[in-house]
Formats: structure tokens, sequence, C-alpha cells
């Protein structure tokens, strides 16, 4: 039984951990934090497997849900209000960065063109949000946008990705 | 004010499902989705877009990372979650999506999965919830082929064999005696010309049988595809046949375990 136990772990590993540690990277920057939030969500996910329902998500929704929450919590945790205020305020966010990592590290070409397909506010929006982890406020203040702009930019960009990724 | 309050909830959709919303925020909202199916219907299609989002951004761990993170798994298994923990509500991120009226969802590749199979198969080990019944309900070759490999995952006899490709990459096998069948996964197999394939075979003391063409790679990994009907005296093995398949070996193995029984 315990050789099942690590074969199927193994293949939870094999076939999520990238995912994952790319997820938590973007959010987090620092390597070795990243790992960590790798190793806490594949361990929470084995832990809780029971929870998850194939008739309601895709188990790469759910792990990678979990990621990105994990990593952004923990961004937040860390950095007093302040610090984030400060960061928000003074950023000047290297949208040539943003766009860089899309257009270079982007494995799919798909998600890649979707991408694209947004409008640069959209896109703006979504990435900065999933990708650097920054809240709607602050993204609102790095945008230099109305918060009430950026929350319908959030959605309608989010909506327009996923009918181009084709999800069902 | 009721409504107001609602329409504002409703505009925090997409923050939400980006995590980009501050705490109260997410609070007020996650009840406000307990109540809302049209909600919960909309949070689960994006949450399937941003998981491509955070897929497309995948990067390798280091190797050393697999072992430690299998030995902690270990650990884990040894020291099973509280009773209370067990009996929790189930966490809202896996719930608040609508069961049966949803189209089941086609996972692109074999990352969902291995995964799902994983957790199925450890609900079943844990003893929780785990409902061969309800499985089966949603038969399609998909599922039927999660449940087979859910099958050799959770049998008691299940044996795992890892052994290097003599081109390059390593292959695992786990296999079950009791249910005749094996699982088998591919990591970093040498990429073929378009043309080539690799092909499975069981080679037993009546002759080669074709198990199946391996599917091509994804981040690294090649299957799991389940091979059937097992019998005395078989090896697995792996050959480089073009691309549609032989049905006889046409190379030599760069691939043989014995699987012993």
């Amino acid at each position: 039984m315990a050789r099942g136990d690590n074969a199927a772990f193994a293949l939870v590993y094999d076939s999520c951990a990238a995912a994952v540690l790319g997820t938590a990277r973007r959010v987090l920057r620092d390597p070795a934090q990243s790992e960590e939030v790798m190793q806490e969500v594949l361990l929470e996910v084995w832990r809780s497997a029971s929870r998850f329902d194939p008739a309601v998500g895709s188990a790469r929704a759910w792990v990678l849900t979990l990621a990105h929450r994990r990593a952004v919590d923990r961004v937040r945790s860390e950095q007093k209000s302040a610090d984030r205020e400060l960061r928000a305020a003074v950023a000047t966010v290297p949208f040539d960065e943003v766009s860089d990592v899309v257009e270079l590290r982007l494995e799919h070409e798909r998600v890649r063109r979707c991408l694209e397909s947004l409008t640069e506010l959209q896109r703006e929006s979504v990435t900065l949000a999933y990708y650097r982890g920054y809240s709607y406020p602050e993204v609102a203040a790095l945008l230099g946008v109305a918060v009430g702009t950026v929350k319908t930019r959030m959605r309608d960009g989010l909506i327009r990705l996923r009918d181009c990724l084709g999800v069902e | 004010m009721m409504r107001r309050r609602t329409a504002a909830l409703h505009t925090l959709l997409g923050a939400y499902v980006l995590d980009a919303v501050p705490p109260e925020d997410r609070v007020a909202f996650e009840r406000h989705l307990c109540g809302c199916l049209a909600c919960r219907e909309e949070v689960r299609g994006m949450r399937e877009a941003t998981a491509r989002l955070g897929a497309a951004a995948a990067v390798e761990p280091r190797p050393e990372l697999r072992e430690r993170t299998l030995l902690a798994a270990t650990r884990l298994r040894q020291a099973p979650p509280a009773a209370a923990e067990l009996s929790a509500p189930p966490s809202g991120l896996s719930r608040w999506l609508p069961g049966r009226h949803a189209a089941r969802l086609r996972w692109s590749g074999w990352l969902a999965v291995t995964a799902a199979v994983a957790a199925v198969f450890a609900a079943a080990a844990i003893g929780l919830g785990f409902h061969l019944g309800s499985m089966q309900n949603r038969l399609s070759a998909a599922d039927q082929r999660d449940h087979e490999i859910a099958m050799v995952l959770g049998a008691t006899d299940a044996v795992r064999l890892t052994a290097d490709v003599r081109t390059g990459g390593t292959a695992t096998v786990v296999m079950s005696h009791r249910a005749g069948s094996l699982v088998f996964i591919a990591r970093r197999l040498s990429a073929l010309p378009a043309s080539r394939g690799y092909e499975l075979w069981l080679m037993g003391p009546s002759g080669e049988r074709p198990a199946g063409m391996l599917p091509p790679s994804h981040a690294g990994m090649s299957g799991p595809i389940v091979v059937r009907d097992l019998r005395a005296g078989d090896q697995v093995a792996v050959t480089v046949e073009p691309a549609a398949g032989s049905p006889q070996p046409t190379s030599a193995p760069i691939l043989s375990v014995g699987l012993g029984g």
C-alpha cells in the first residue's frame, strides 16, 4: 500500500510541480520561497485530495487556484501594508518586463495569442494581478485609472480569455 | 441598498478569481458566491482560464526537490489529518462550482488527468467519499481510462518500477498483477521526428503484443497510458516505430522491464 501511495503522489508531483512552481515564481519572484510554496501546495493537494471533485472543475484549476492564492497570500502577509502602498505609489511597473515575460516565456502559444486578443488595459489588469500578485486597488494605482475601471477590465479580460481559450 | 451591494459584489468577480481582492472583500464575495449559481458558474470558467495562465508559466523544479517532497508526503501519510479536519466542510475552492449540470471539462493533457486520478486514489486510500458508482456514472473514454488508472494505483499489490530508457529519459511503471494492468509514464524521452513514435509492447513467452503508442510528450512527460491483459512472464518494452505504429517491433527495444509474477 505504501508503495501505491508513493506512486500516486509521484504522479501528482510529476504532473503539477512545474506549473505550481511557475505560478508561485511569477508572484513571489524569490526562488526559495517559490519552492516552499510549491511543496506546501503539493502536500496540501495530497492531503485534501478527497475534496477534489472532477465533476465540478479540472484538477489543474483546483491545484493552480490553490497555488496562486497561497503565493499571493504570502506576498501580502510579508509586505507591510504601508510597504505595499508605497510600492504601488512609486512603482514604475516595467510593462516591458510584463510583456517580455508574456511573450518570451509562455510556453503555450495559444495562451499568448489569447492574451494578445485582450485590450491593452484588460491585458495589463489581468497580468499585473495574476503574474505579479497586485490587488485591484494597486493595479488601479499603477495604471492610473479608476478602481471601478480596473475591476471591470479584469472581469471582461477574463471572460475574453476564457472564450478565446475555449474553456467550457 | 441590498441590490446595490449585490451589484457591487458582481463587479468583483474577475478580481476575485485573480486573487486581487483585499481580504475583507474576499470574505464578502465568498459569502455572496454561496447563494449565486450564475456567479459560481462564471468563477468556474474563469478559473479554468487562469489555470492556463499558470500552466503556461511552468518552470521545471530542481531535481532534488522531487525526492524531498515525496519524502515529506510519506511523512504526511503517516500522520493522517485529525478527525475534525476530515469532517470539515469542503473547501470553497473545490465546491463552489455547480455539480451535475456542469459539462464535464476536457482536460488538455495528462496534467489534470493524473492529478485527478491520484486525487481519486488518495480519497479511496483514506476511505473518504470514494464512490465507485458515481465514477461509473460518468463514463467516457477518458473517464474509463482515469478509472483504470485509479484501479491500478489503488490496488493493494501496486508496485512501482523505474528504469532508464537507453536513448535518454526514464520510464515509470506502476503495476498491479491483481488488476492485470499497468500504468506507464515516461519522462524526458529524446525527441523524435514527427514520422516516428514510441511504441509500447508486452513481450512474453508467446511473442510480442503491441500495447499502444506513447502520446507526444507534454512538458517532458509522455503518458500515462494503461496497458491491460498482463500475462505471466511478460516484459514491458519500448521501441521506436513509424508514428502510426507497427504490428511487430521493427527495431531493438530501448527499454525492457521484467514484470515478474
